[in-house]
Parts: structure tokens; C-alpha cells; sequence
């Protein structure tokens, strides 16, 4: 029996036992809704808060027909109103929002119902998908209860019955070993499980339409995949409308048949998928698409020294990648093994094992893995903030392994690095001139005048106003803030760079423009870099040379076109494969690809 | 006040959306420049300040400070005056309240049965507590920064240290460990034999001792407050890259992490200081505090318990400043946490959304009309 | 999880230790046991000095007294103290029960109805009733416990024992009180603006009738609750807890924590009887309240159907308030005997120490007595501790209410009551098992007052006649004890939270 048969036989058991059930709360218009009939009609909707005795419109004018069936992708950078217009629809804005103008489920008025006929459609007709698992579920009480409780809010049930209905829909959404997890608490669970749990929950009682919020944003690229995957399969079978929003054109181009691209609270358009991404017509899409990384342009590497990938087996780790012979490397892992210290009573625990990794001067090394996988340790112990447990470190020829605070001042001018949260990396306390000069006052004890000279021609070279060096971090956008970062670790000029996930906290548009910036800069100042990242696409676009990394260890390292286009691990082979890619028709290629890959390793 | 399309012009990409709405509270204003503002915007806070200040002024006037003699006729607050009245409060209220007139009269909080003026003993005592207040604040202030600093930023043995201390003072209430502190103090120059000047000194300068002392007692639970906002910080990636830029541990910890922890701080000395007020006047009323010859609001109110049925306003006046004094500062320190947290955000009530709908509607008809 | 508790132990007895050394050296050094002798002008002054000095070991240094006491103190025998001659074992062993009682009490009153007041506070955020009780909370923050005591004995004691002795009915203060329980009950239900006036008005009326009838009707001076206030307050106890905890559409829940009641109201003259007939005490009373939670457990799970845990627990509070109800109505009707016995001289709310000496009685007039008693000294210690909990648990629930899964139980279609009883009161009140203990020393500390100024013979005051006697002993059996308690109430803490919250382990 085919899988999706089985799948099919599931979803239709679920139902069976539904209908059985008495209803707590009422259905709208009929019970059966055939696919493309229009569920949903949204007119002239706004959203708007009160804030310091004023309206902000937070949306307006939007305006969309959502059919039984259909992936309505809803686009936009942060800000752009795209979640707050969708929660508007059941009532979900916070206590100081207001929604106007109508939307209508099945002919029901949504806009200004009363609390009790909200919660009837709540979970019940429209159900919606978090973005966060983690902190989306009550950590007190055990998943499978959580899902029980939706049914038994909306039908009358004997708890046990809610519980063999969940374990279904567990069952459904590929929780492995559903009566086991049935009572775990979502803490006990991975992320990409939590999201199935959450979405069980959403698909519990059959809801017509489903709400789902950045569902993949917080998860690994690889589990990303699977949920997507998941979701998919659910969509040909349980004939709800899903309103996607998202701001991963990948993403986008994975699930959705229709998209609206949103901008400041506004629909700048609105079209198929095809016509979207095939042919954009306002400036800002094209933009937006421009703008999106792509996998597959690799650049042609010169360095040959290293022309084919060298690959972890077994027990072996990658060995130590040969290099411009002339050279000192500008940074030199040997054999590594770092711990990330212990607090208190918690045991240190060794996030990276057995590392060979060489970076030569002037070259970009991309160092790509999943969260936990150790990446941003390499990084952190390049520049000496983690001691090293075995093995040696060298920064351009000067060893680092067992330094001093005190020892390592003049190493200090060596090295520089940007990190991923533009809002934490800057001490909110001093203005942005202050923090970019810092390292000239420490080292070059540079004053006055001077340094606000120095700094000013910083803050040229990464494109910001002279004006901005009064500014307070708060006061800056998040690409500014990152703009800030690398002027500061370009201060001293130093022989190396570390960038970890410079662009990750970026909306797309900003992100291109701060790449753009980053590889200019590093024509002109000629440091090496290693650029750490989890997505393999930005990494593409910078580097010559590509580190992967898993579970605290190398497993392939290799010139960029050899890792993106003839991949050997495993591993790599499925990272590569779950990246969406922002077109509609290569994303269908690549999906089959990918499922191959998912059927053939099995879930992870 | 309408719509957002008639608020003052803004950069193009941050005129519309949530991003409009983040930055409208935060232009140009460095982060002192906010927390200051939130602080003015806060009435409680506001009032409290007020209060607080007239009350120390008030109070310091009257009964003077250090050389400078204070306006109020009876400067000793330990000399008898003969009884007038039976010792009556002279203080009448104005007309508007219903009383014959607003007059000071010779003794306006009445005397005590001794004939002492309880203007004068209630000044005094105010001014003791605030002086009690201050050195303590300052004392728990100084070590608890210091100690909780260098543990939460160094670790290691002295934050192990400091986690033990910090278990031992919470097993005791304060006020035992106080009373015990208090008798040593009161004590010490006559067990020991110390010179009689050594002895009066101890005696007249009571206040800033026990201040000093009390101080050294309730530091822990702040160190252990920095400590942790310590712990937070150094993990921050603004002191990492102050680190990779190579920064001192001195100048880490004085530039980069103690400004960001200084909310915390004030807002917990605050706190500490309108607790310290009600420790001191419960000290000084079981005995074991400020005594004769200096004047502590709690202990005219143990001497004067029994002469309730009597001469109650030996009672209600040292107790209305007792309570004035703490809840000013409290208030203040909610103020102080208000502006500081920077996830309070102004949540408009019902009532004030629906109004400003109103006026919306208003204006739209207006501009029909027109 | 044993390791945990060895490990905890081990530290919590080096702590004790390390806190007996600090506090005997501070004590030591404190005590000037010379003092009375050092003024003397008798003239064998120096032999008694001398005398003295050999009794407590005074000119031998410090660590030796310390070891002394240290080796009696863990053999079990706490000293003596020097100036009665009495054992500490003696003087602590009544005080130990008085005290223990008085804070008991103060904390779980205090924790209730700060947290109840906290919840509201929270839920109507921003609303004229949310500040104040702010307000309120912080002037209670800012009140000096030893003036709150001196003004409950010296002015609402007396003015309360003067109107029962010659009753004459205050109209103005009645009215007042019954507008602020309307105004109340307006904010805390809540709603639009004619459901609140319908709900001030409703809620001041019933207040001031309520008062009015207590007030005229002669009531005070034979209080009781009586059957019919028994089928009433039983009844509105049914719905309110299954309103709260299940949802009235609950039949099942409704019917089993009614049927407690109904058979709570049945119980209530065989009840009588037996108290009648046979003679109570402690042991019984608690044998007769654990039937009636059994009873109330019982009904929920015969009527419970397929979801019988929410009955059963409805059924259980309900079994308990119901059980309260008849044991305060019984305590009720010997008042008027209690009032008129000889020696309380028609002042029953007492000023001054544990219990009524010589009073005699049976244990129902016992309880009164104590009642009487303790009334005032609770009252001083819960208004002091009742603000803090009342701040924290509004921002403890506030701090939930903002969190996201809050946003997807509402997203799910739960009712607002659910969303907030199950949702978010579980996780605001897991925070609450870190304050209590840090806010039992505090209350703790305020015993030490409250004791001394209503002549409670407890720890509090046994600490401070000690220390102004310049006795050691009891001081220090006093800390000992005192630290022994906040400790061990601070490990209970810890394993409480562990119990309630999942994500913590236990770690060894």
C-alpha cells in the first residue's frame, strides 16, 4: 500500500470520528466546501494602533478573495503589516490594535464579531500555526493534552476519546511513536516536532482555513524542509485554505499558488505564483526577488591548492585542507577541540571535536552547519573569547592556543568580528562613534580629533552618513547597526575576519545590500574571512572555499563549486537539498530531488 | 491629534507600519534622555518625588542642618516646655477645612508628658531617618555594587563566596540580625571600657553608625541583583566585541557592562532605602536603635504607646511621616522601574481608544462638511 | 532525587553552622551581662563580678563559650538562661506553638488574598480599580508593622469592644464601606459601561443590607450561620467553583459540587448532635474535615461521568468550605456564653496575650478564645505581608499574560475563563513557591513585633527579652530555630517547583 493512500485512509478516520461527535460550537454555512470555492473575502481591511494618543495604520486597503484548497502566500519584510492584518481576522491584535473595514468567512461578518462567536470560529473554522513552537505551547502541560483540549473545546468528548482522536492526528502529521510522545512536555521534543504538534493542534477539528505564521522560520533549514514536505501532503488532502506568511521567497515558491506582496501596510501586488516570480510588475518585488540569494552561481575558484573536496568518513575527521604554500595561513585549526565552559554545576560540554581548518590570506572561507552544530564556537575560539581544550589555534602565524588575557593585546589587532544580532552587538549605552572607535582609541591610542577623523572615514567606507556617529544603536535600522559592526572590526585593518550569521537577523533586501557592502570591502581591504552561516546560498556568494559542519564536526570541506555542485557527504547532499529555491519551477525539480534524498536517509 | 497622516513628517521608510511605531519613541534621545523621559511622564513617581522633597526640606529648615540653625523657635527636641493645654496640638486648620483659622501656635503637634515640643521631636526624626536612609542606601550601594560586580563578571571562587553569604542572610529576618547589631552598637564603648569622648561620640553620631552598619548588613541581597544582570551582560555580544577589541576587565566592567546594569541598581537602591526607613523606626521602637539623645520617629512612637488614649497625636504625627517617607520613596522607585523597563509601553485604556475613535470620526465629518 | 536532597541538606547545615558562629560571636560580643552589676554600689560588687565572670566563662575568650554552647547545643539541650535559672527547652516549648501558629495563619491569609487581589489587579490592568489597589498595596508596603499593631490594640480594639458594649450604628461609615465593596465589584467583574453600573449598584445594595441586617438585627450579639446560611453560602460556593474550575455548561462538574452542598446542609443537625454529645478535640475535628474532602471526592466521581477528575476536585473545595462553614457556626454559638463569662467583662477582643487565663470552657469556648486573640496580631501581619504578594503575583500573571502561548490557547478557541485559570494561572503561581519562603522570614521578623507589643508569649518575644536581659542561650536558640525553618521551607520551596514545573529537573 502506497503512503499516500495510508495517509489518505488516516485523514478520512479523523473525520469519521469527528463527525461521530457532538458539536460545542457551530459550523458556518455548510458542512462540505468543494475546492476553489471562495471561503474567504477580505475588503478594504485596515489595521491600525494607538500609540501616544495617535493611530498608527499598521495596514490598509487589502483586499483578497481566499479560495477552499489554495496557498494564499502573504510576503513582506518585518513591519510590513503581514501578520498583524492576518490576525486581525480572528481577533488576535494586541489590547491597543483595532482592525476596520470587512472580512468575511463563508458570509459571516469576522470584523467586530463579539468574544463568544470568535472563539466558535477560533481553532474551530480558522486555526492558526505559530511561528515559534517553543514558546507557543504551554510548557506546563503535556502536547498530546494540548491537542486534546481544542477538541474538547469545540466538540463534546470523553477525554479518552480526545485522546485517541490526537493520537491520530499525531499520527497524521508524522510524530514517530505518537502514544510516547502523547505525553511529553513540548520542552522534551525537537523543534521540527514541536511544529508538528502545532500543527495537529491547527488541523484538529478540521478547521476550513489555517493561519500559518512564518511556520518554518525558526527551524533548521533541513527540518524546514520536512515540516514543508509535511505540509504539502496535508494541503492535498485536508481541503482547508492556508494563508502562509512568510518573508522566505524559497518558501513562497515551495507552497503557495497565489501571493500578495505587502510593503509599509500596503499591497504593493497581488498575483499567481507563475506571474509573481516569473513576472513582477512593481518595482519593489522585483526588488525583493532580485535581492534573494540564489543557489548555483558559484564563483570559479582560483586557488589550487584545493581542487576537490576532502570528506570526514567514519571515524576519520576531514584532514587539514593543503594551502598557498608561500603563505602563512591566516588562520590555522589543528586538531582542535573546544568546550564551552560550564556554569556552576553544569558540566562543560565539547561543542567542537577534532577540527582542520585552514583559512590563507585574502581568501573567504564559508562555514555552514545547523544551529547547535558548533560553527559559531570555531568562530569565537578564532578570536580567543573560548579557551581551546586541545589542539592549536594560529591567527597569522601567531599561536593563540593557550594565550593570557593579558598576552593577547597586540593579537588583538589581528583579528575582528561582526556578529549576528545588530541589536546586542552594540552597547546600547554609547553612541555608534564611540563603539566604532574603540578599538582605535585601545590600540592606536588615538585621540580627539584624530580618531573622530578615523572614525568618520569608517563610517564612509561602509556607506552610512558622517552624521551617525552621535547616534544611538536604538536610533539605527538593523541593517545600519550591522553596517556599524563591520566598521568596527575593520578599524585596525586586521589580517582576519570573523563573520558569524552577519545577514541572518536581516530582512532580504537589507541582507543583499550588506553582502554587497561586505564583498566590496573585502576586495578592497583584502583581509581573509571565515563567514560563518546556515544558509548555504549567502555563503555561495562570498566565499571560495566551504567548511560544513555537523554535531560539532567538519564533515566536507572543498571549493565552492565542487560542495555546491557535486556535494559528497551525506549530509551535505541534504542540506543542499532542502534550500528552497525561489522559483516555482526549479523548487518542484528540486523538491523531488530532495524527497529522494529524505526517503533515502530517512528522517532525521 | 487624528489620524497618523498628520503627524509630523518622517524619514519615507519609517512612516508606515510597526516600524513607525518603534521609532516614534525613540527619536534622538539617548537612553538616558528616555528613561528620564518615561521617569517625568510618571505621576506617582512625579508626586512622590515632590512630597519627598518638601518633606526634607521642610523638616531640614525647621530643624536646621549642621551649623546652619533651622527657623523653628525650639531647636532641642529633648527640651521640656511648660504643658499649655495639656500638651493639645496649637495646629488649627484653615476655614476651607472647616476648622477656625490656619494658626502655628506655640506647639502645633502638641507636647509630650513631659512637656517636650512634638514639632520638634517629629522634625528631628525625620531628619534622622532621611540620614539613616541615605548612609544606608550608600553603604549597601557601594559594597553590594562592588561585590556583586566583580563576582557576576569573574565568577569563580568569590561568586561561590557570595551565593553562600547571600543563603546566610536570607535565613535571618532583618530585623533580628538588626536588633543584635543595634544592641552591639549601643553597647560596645561602655563593655569595652572605651575613653568617654570615644563613648559620646558613639552616642551623638548614632544615626550615621547604624546607617553604616545597617548597610553593611542588607548589601547582599543587591550584590546578588548585580551579580545576576552581571552574568546576563558579559554574555552580550557588545562585551565580546569590547573584548576582541581588547578591552581591560576594569574598563569592560566600568564602560561597558555597569551602564547597562545602573536600571536595575537605582531602582532596587530605591526600594532598599524606603525598606531602610521602616527597619530603622522598628529598631528604634523595640530599643535596639536610635535612643536619647538623638530623636527617632520609632522611638517617640514606643515611648508614647501607652499615652494613646490620651495624647494620641503623639502617635498619628510620627507615624504620618514614617509612612509619608517610605511610600514617597516607593513610589519613586516604581517610577524609577517603570522607566527603565523597556517593555513598558503605554497600553491606552478602552476608554481613551474609544474617545480618540470619536474625535476621529469627528474630524472625518468636519472635513466632509468643510 | 535523594542525592539532590542529601545535597541540599549538606549545605543547608553548613549554613546553619556558619550562622551560628557568625551570630554567637555577634551576640557575644553584643551581651554585656556586667551591666546591671557595673552600676552597682553594693559592696561585695567586685566578689559578684567575679562570681559572674566564672558562671559564663567571661575571661575566657570567645571560641570557648562558642564550643560550649556548640557541643550542649547538638547534643539537644539549648542552654539555660542564666538570669531565671530557666531551662530554654521550657521557655521555648510554648512559645514554639503560639508562634508557629500566629504565622501559619498570617501566611496562608495573607498569600490567598494576595493573590486573588494580585490576579484581579492583573486581569483589569490599567483600570481605575487595578490602580487602586496599587495604591493600596503600597501604602500597606510602606506601613510600619509596630504602628499598624499599636494602632489595631490602642484604637480599633478598643472602639470594637466600646460598640459592643453600647451598639450604635455609624450610617456614614456603613454607606462609605458598602460604596467601596460596590465599587470593587463593578471593576473587578468588569464589562461595559451599563453592565458596571448594574453591577455598583447591585453589589453596594447588597453590601449595605447585608451590613444593615448584621448590624440591627442584633446579630453580634448572637452571631451564627444557621442552616439557611449554610444552603445559601454552600450553594453560591457550588456555582463559583464551578464557574471557575469547570465552566457552568459543566452539568456534571454543577451537579456533583451541588450535591457536596446538599449534603453538607444534611449532615448539619447530625453534626450538631454529635458535637453535643461527644466531647470534640483536634484529632476529631480533622478526622470529620478529611471525610468530608473523601465525601466531596466520592460525589465527584460518581457523578463525574468520563471526566471525572474536574468533578472530583470541585466536589473536594466545595466539601471543604462547607465543612468550614458548619465548624465556624458551631464555634458561632458560644459566643454569647463567651461574652458574658466573667472573665472576659463583656470585652471580647483582647489586646493582650495568648488566651484569657482561667477561663475554663470547653473546646469550642477554647476556639473562640484563641480566636479572640489571635485576631488582632494576624490582622497586623497579613496587612503587611498581603502588599507584597498582591505586587507580585499581578506581575508574575501580567508577565504570563504577555507570553505567546497565551496568544494560541485564545487562537484555539478556549474561553476566556479557561485561557486564564488554566493557561495562565498555573504557570504565574510557579513563580510564587520562590517568594514565599524570603517572605515567611520577613513575616518572621514581623512576629518579633506584633508579639512584643500584644504580649504574645512567642519566639519574638522570647528573643527580644533575651537580648535586653543580655541572655545568650534563647537567642541563639531563637536564630537556630528561625534559620532551621527558613531553611527547610526554602528546600520545600525548591522541590515544590520541581513539582509543578516540567522543564525543571531535579538536578543531583
Amino acid at each position: 500500500m502506497s503512503e499516500a493512500v495510508e495517509a489518505a485512509g488516516q485523514v478520512d478516520s479523523v473525520r469519521e470520528t469527528l463527525q461521530d461527535a457532538v458539536r460545542l460550537s457551530k459550523r458556518i454555512g455548510d458542512e462540505d466546501v468543494a475546492k476553489g470555492d471562495v471561503i474567504l473575502e477580505v475588503r478594504d481591511l485596515e489595521v491600525n494602533f494607538w500609540v501616544n494618543g495617535e493611530w498608527f495604520t499598521a495596514a490598509e486597503h487589502i483586499d483578497y478573495d481566499l479560495r477552499a484548497g489554495e496557498v494564499l502566500a502573504i510576503v513582506g519584510e518585518s513591519g510590513s503589516g503581514k501578520t498583524q492584518s492576518s490576525m486581525s481576522l480572528i481577533g488576535l491584535l494586541p489590547p491597543n490594535g483595532r482592525a476596520t473595514g470587512s472580512a468575511k468567512l463563508k458570509g459571516i461578518e469576522l470584523i467586530g464579531l463579539s468574544g463568544r462567536e470568535l472563539r466558535e470560529i477560533r481553532g474551530n473554522e480558522i486555526a492558526v500555526i505559530f511561528q515559534e513552537p517553543m514558546t507557543a505551547l504551554n510548557p506546563v502541560y503535556t502536547v498530546g493534552f494540548q491537542i486534546a483540549e481544542t477538541l474538547r473545546t469545540h466538540y463534546v468528548m470523553a477525554p479518552a476519546d480526545a485522546k485517541r482522536r490526537a493520537l491520530q492526528l499525531m499520527d497524521l502529521v508524522e510524530i514517530p511513536d505518537p502514544a510516547d510522545s502523547y505525553d511529553k512536555f513540548p520542552h522534551q521534543l525537537s523543534g521540527g516536532q514541536r511544529q508538528r504538534i502545532m500543527i495537529a493542534q491547527s488541523l484538529a477539528c478540521d478547521p476550513k482555513m489555517l493561519i500559518a505564521d512564518e511556520p518554518t522560520t525558526a527551524l533548521d533549514v533541513t527540518v524546514q524542509a520536512e515540516i514543508l514536505k509535511l505540509m504539502r501532503e496535508l494541503r492535498e488532502r485536508v481541503d482547508a485554505a492556508i494563508i502562509l506568511i512568510t518573508h522566505d521567497m524559497g518558501v513562497v515558491a515551495d507552497m503557495a499558488d497565489r501571493i500578495i506582496v505587502m510593503k509599509d501596510g500596503q499591497v504593493v501586488e497581488h498575483g499567481s505564483a507563475e506571474e509573481i516570480f516569473h513576472n513582477p510588475q512593481h518595482p519593489y518585488t522585483q526588488a525583493l526577488l532580485a535581492a534573494v540569494p540564489h543557489l548555483g552561481t558559484a564563483l570559479s575558484d582560483d586557488n589550487p591548492a584545493l581542487k576537490v573536496s576532502l570528506v570526514a568518513r567514519d571515524e576519520e575527521p576531514v584532514p587539514l585542507a593543503p594551502g598557498d604554500p608561500g603563505a602563512t595561513p591566516a588562520l590555522l585549526m589543528e586538531d582542535v577541540a573546544i568546550d564551552y565552559p560550564g556554569q556552576g554545576r553544569r558540566k562543560p560540554f565539547r561543542a567542537a571535536h577534532h577540527i582542520n581548518l585552514r583559512v590563507d590570506p585574502g581568501r573567504v572561507m564559508g562555514l555552514v552547519g545547523e544551529s547547535g552544530s558548533g560553527k559559531t564556537t570555531i568562530g569565537r575560539a578564532a578570536v580567543a573569547l573560548l579557551p581551546v581544550a586541545a589542539g592549536k589555534i594560529s591567527v597569522a602565524g601567531r599561536d593563540i592556543t593557550h594565550a593570557k588575557h593579558e598576552d593577547l593585546l597586540p593579537f588583538r589587532r589581528d583579528v575582528g568580528i561582526v556578529f549576528q544580532d545588530p541589536g546586542s552587538s552594540l552597547n546600547p549605552r554609547l553612541p555608534v562613534g564611540e563603539s566604532i572607535g574603540e578599538p582605535l582609541f585601545l590600540h592606536e591610542k588615538l585621540r580627539g580629533k584624530e580618531l573622530s577623523n578615523r572614525v568618520e572615514d569608517l563610517l564612509d567606507s561602509v556607506e552610512l552618513p558622517r552624521s551617525m556617529r552621535n547616534r544611538y544603536p536604538h536610533e539605527l535600522s538593523g541593517g545600519q547597526r550591522q553596517r556599524i559592526g563591520i566598521a568596527r572590526a575593520l578599524a585596525l585593518e586586521p589580517k582576519l575576519l570573523i563573520a558569524d550569521e552577519p545577514t541572518s537577523a536581516l530582512d532580504v533586501s537589507v541582507q543583499a545590500r550588506v553582502l554587497q557592502l561586505f564583498y566590496d570591502l573585502q576586495e578592497r581591504y583584502g583581509f581573509a574571512c571565515l563567514f560563518i552561516s546556515h544558509d548555504l546560498a549567502v555563503v555561495e556568494m562570498l566565499s571560495s572555499q566551504i567548511a560544513v559542519m555537523k554535531d560539532g564536526r567538519l564533515v566536507e570541506v572543498g571549493p565552492t563549486p565542487e560542495i555546491i555542485n557535486n556535494p559528497r557527504h551525506p549530509y551535505t547532499q541534504r542540506l543542499l537539498a532542502a534550500v528552497p529555491v525561489p522559483d516555482p519551477g526549479k523548487q518542484r525539480k528540486r523538491r523531488e530531488l530532495r524527497d529522494a534524498i529524505i526517503a533515502q536517509q530517512g528522517i532525521s | 491629534m487624528t489620524a497618523a497622516q498628520n503627524s509630523s513628517p518622517r524619514p519615507d521608510d519609517l512612516s508606515r507600519g510597526d516600524n513607525a511605531i518603534e521609532a516614534k519613541e525613540v527619536e534622538g534621545l539617548s537612553q538616558g534622555q528616555i528613561v528620564l523621559r518615561r521617569f517625568l511622564r510618571h505621576k506617582g513617581a512625579m508626586s512622590g518625588l515632590a512630597v519627598l522633597l518638601f518633606v526634607a526640606g521642610f523638616a531640614c529648615s525647621a530643624m536646621g542642618i549642621g551649623p546652619i540653625p533651622g527657623w523653628w523657635r525650639f531647636q532641642d527636641p529633648n527640651a521640656t516646655h511648660p504643658m499649655q493645654n495639656n500638651g493639645q496640638p496649637t495646629l488649627t486648620l484653615p476655614e476651607w477645612l472647616g476648622g477656625p483659622g490656619f494658626t502655628w501656635g506655640d506647639h502645633p503637634f502638641g507636647q509630650d508628658n513631659i512637656g517636650c515640643d512634638n514639632f520638634a521631636q517629629v522634625m528631628a526624626g525625620v531628619k534622622t531617618s532621611l540620614l539613616v536612609m541615605v548612609v544606608l542606601g550608600c553603604t549597601a550601594l557601594i559594597v553590594g555594587v562592588t561585590i556583586g560586580a566583580l563576582a557576576g563578571y569573574f565568577r569563580g571562587w568569590l561568586d561561590l563566596c557570595l551565593m553562600r553569604v547571600t543563603d546566610l542572610f536570607i535565613v535571618l529576618p532583618v530585623i533580628v540580625v538588626g536588633s543584635v547589631l543595634g544592641k552591639l552598637l549601643s553597647q560596645m564603648g561602655t563593655k569595652f571600657d572605651w575613653p568617654q569622648d570615644v563613648v559620646t561620640a558613639i552616642k551623638y553620631n548614632m544615626p550615621l553608625i547604624l546607617g553604616i552598619a545597617l548597610g553593611l548588613i542588607l548589601w547582599p541581597p543587591m550584590a546578588r541583583l548585580v551579580r545576576g544582570e552581571f552574568l546576563t551582560l558579559r554574555e552580550r555580544e557588545f562585551v565580546d566585541s569590547a573584548r576582541v577589541a581588547g578591552a581591560s576587565h576594569l574598563r569592560i566592567i566600568a564602560k561597558h557592562i555597569l551602564p547597562n546594569a545602573v536600571g536595575v541598581i537605582i531602582v532596587n537602591i530605591t526600594l532598599l532605602m524606603s525598606e531602610a526607613v521602616v527597619l530603622e523606626t522598628a529598631l528604634s521602637f523595640l530599643g535596639f536603635g536610635i535612643s536619647y539623645p538623638n530623636v527617632s520617629l520609632g522611638n517617640l512612637i514606643s515611648t508614647n504607646q501607652g499615652a494613646f488614649a490620651t495624647r494620641p497625636w503623639l502617635f498619628w504625627w510620627p507615624g504620618l511621616f514614617i509612612i509619608l517617607i517610605a511610600l514617597c520613596v516607593n513610589f519613586i522607585g516604581d517610577g524609577l522601574r517603570d522607566a527603565f523597563d523597556p517593555r513598558t509601553k503605554r497600553i491606552p485604556s478602552v476608554r481613551e481608544m474609544k474617545k480618540a475613535k470619536k474625535a476621529e470620526i469627528a474630524a472625518i465629518s468636519q472635513g466632509e462638511v468643510a | 532525587m535523594l542525592r539532590f536532597l542529601a545535597r541540599r541538606f549538606a549545605l543547608a547545615l553548613g549554613t546553619l553552622f556558619v550562622l551560628s558562629v557568625l551570630v554567637h560571636l555577634m551576640v557575644d560580643t553584643a551581651l554585656d551581662p556586667l551591666e546591671d552589676l557595673r552600676l552597682s554600689t553594693s559592696p561585695n560588687k567586685a566578689t559578684l563580678i567575679a562570681n559572674r565572670v566564672a558562671m559564663l566563662k567571661l575571661d575566657q575568650p570567645w571560641i570557648v563559650r562558642y564550643w560550649d554552647w556548640f557541643t550542649q547545643f547538638i547534643q539537644g539541650n539549648p542552654g539555660i538562661a542564666w538570669k531565671s535559672q530557666q531551662k530554654v527547652t521550657d521557655l521555648m516549648s510554648g512559645a514554639i506553638q503560639t508562634s508557629v501558629s500566629l504565622i501559619l495563619m498570617a501566611t496562608v491569609i495573607a498569600l490567598i488574598l494576595g493573590v486573588l487581589v494580585g490576579i484581579v489587579s492583573a486581569l483589569r490592568q490599567y483600570t481605575a480599580l487595578d490602580y487602586s489597589i496599587t495604591f493600596v498595596s503600597f501604602v500597606l508596603y510602606s506601613l510600619p508593622i509596630f504602628w499598624v499593631a499599636v494602632l489595631l490594640k490602642q484604637f480599633l480594639a478598643i472602639g470594637l469592644n466600646d460598640y459592643l458594649a453600647d451598639p450604635e450604628v455609624n450610617w456614614v461609615l456603613v454607606g462609605v464601606l458598602s460604596a467601596i465593596s460596590g465599587l470593587f465589584w463593578a471593576g473587578a467583574l468588569g464589562g461595559d459601561r451599563n453592565r458596571k453600573l448594574l453591577i455598583l449598584g447591585l453589589a453596594t445594595l447588597v453590601s449595605f443590607g447585608t451590613l444593615a441586617l448584621i448590624l440591627t438585627s442584633g446579630w453580634l450579639d448572637k452571631p451564627s450561620i444557621g442552616i439557611v446560611g449554610i444552603i445559601v453560602l454552600g450553594a453560591a460556593s457550588a456555582v463559583t467553583v464551578t464557574l471557575v474550575f469547570a465552566g457552568l455548561a459543566n452539568k456534571r462538574a454543577l451537579y456533583s459540587a451541588l450535591a457536596t452542598a446538599g449534603l453538607g446542609v444534611v449532615l448539619y443537625y447530625p453534626l450538631l448532635y454529635l458535637f453535643a454529645f461527644i466531647p470534640m478535640n483536634w484529632g476529631w475535628i480533622l478526622g470529620l474535615f478529611v471525610v468530608a474532602i473523601g465525601c466531596g471526592l466520592g460525589i465527584g466521581w460518581l457523578f463525574g461521568g468520563s471526566d471525572r477528575g474536574v468533578s472530583m476536585r470541585g466536589g473536594a473545595i466545595v466539601a471543604i468550605f462547607v465543612s468550614v462553614l458548619i465548624f465556624v457556626d458551631r464555634v458561632m454559638q458560644v459566643y454569647p456564653a463567651y461574652y458574658n463569662s466573667n472573665t472576659i467583662h463583656q470585652r471580647p477582643i483582647a489586646t493582650i496575650g495568648v488566651e484569657t487565663p482561667n477561663l475554663g470552657g470547653d473546646f469550642w469556648v477554647q476556639q473562640l478564645d484563641r480566636f479572640t486573640h489571635v485576631l488582632l496580631p494576624t490582622i497586623a501581619l497579613v496587612l503587611i505581608s498581603f502588599a507584597s504578594y498582591t505586587r507580585y503575583q499581578r506581575g508574575s500573571m501580567l508577565e504570563v499574560l504577555s507570553q505567546d502561548y497565551i496568544r494560541t490557547a485564545r487562537a484555539k478557541g478556549l474561553p476566556e475563563r479557561v485561557v486564564i485559570v488554566r493557561h495562565a494561572l498555573r504557570n504565574a503561581l510557579m513563580p510564587l513557591a520562590a517568594i514565599i519562603p524570603v517572605d515567611l522570614v520577613t513575616l518572621i521578623g514581623g512576629a518579633v513585633i506584633t508579639e512584643t507589643i500584644f504580649g504574645w508569649s512567642g519566639m519574638g518575644k522570647l528573643f527580644i527579652d533575651s537580648l535586653k536581659n543580655a541572655e545568650i542561650s534563647p537567642v541563639m536558640a531563637y536564630v537556630m530555630l528561625t534559620g532551621t525553618v527558613a531553611m527547610l521551607a526554602a528546600l520545600a520551596a525548591d522541590f515544590l517547583y520541581a513539582l509543578l514545573d516540567p522543564r525543571i529537573k531535579v538536578a543531583a
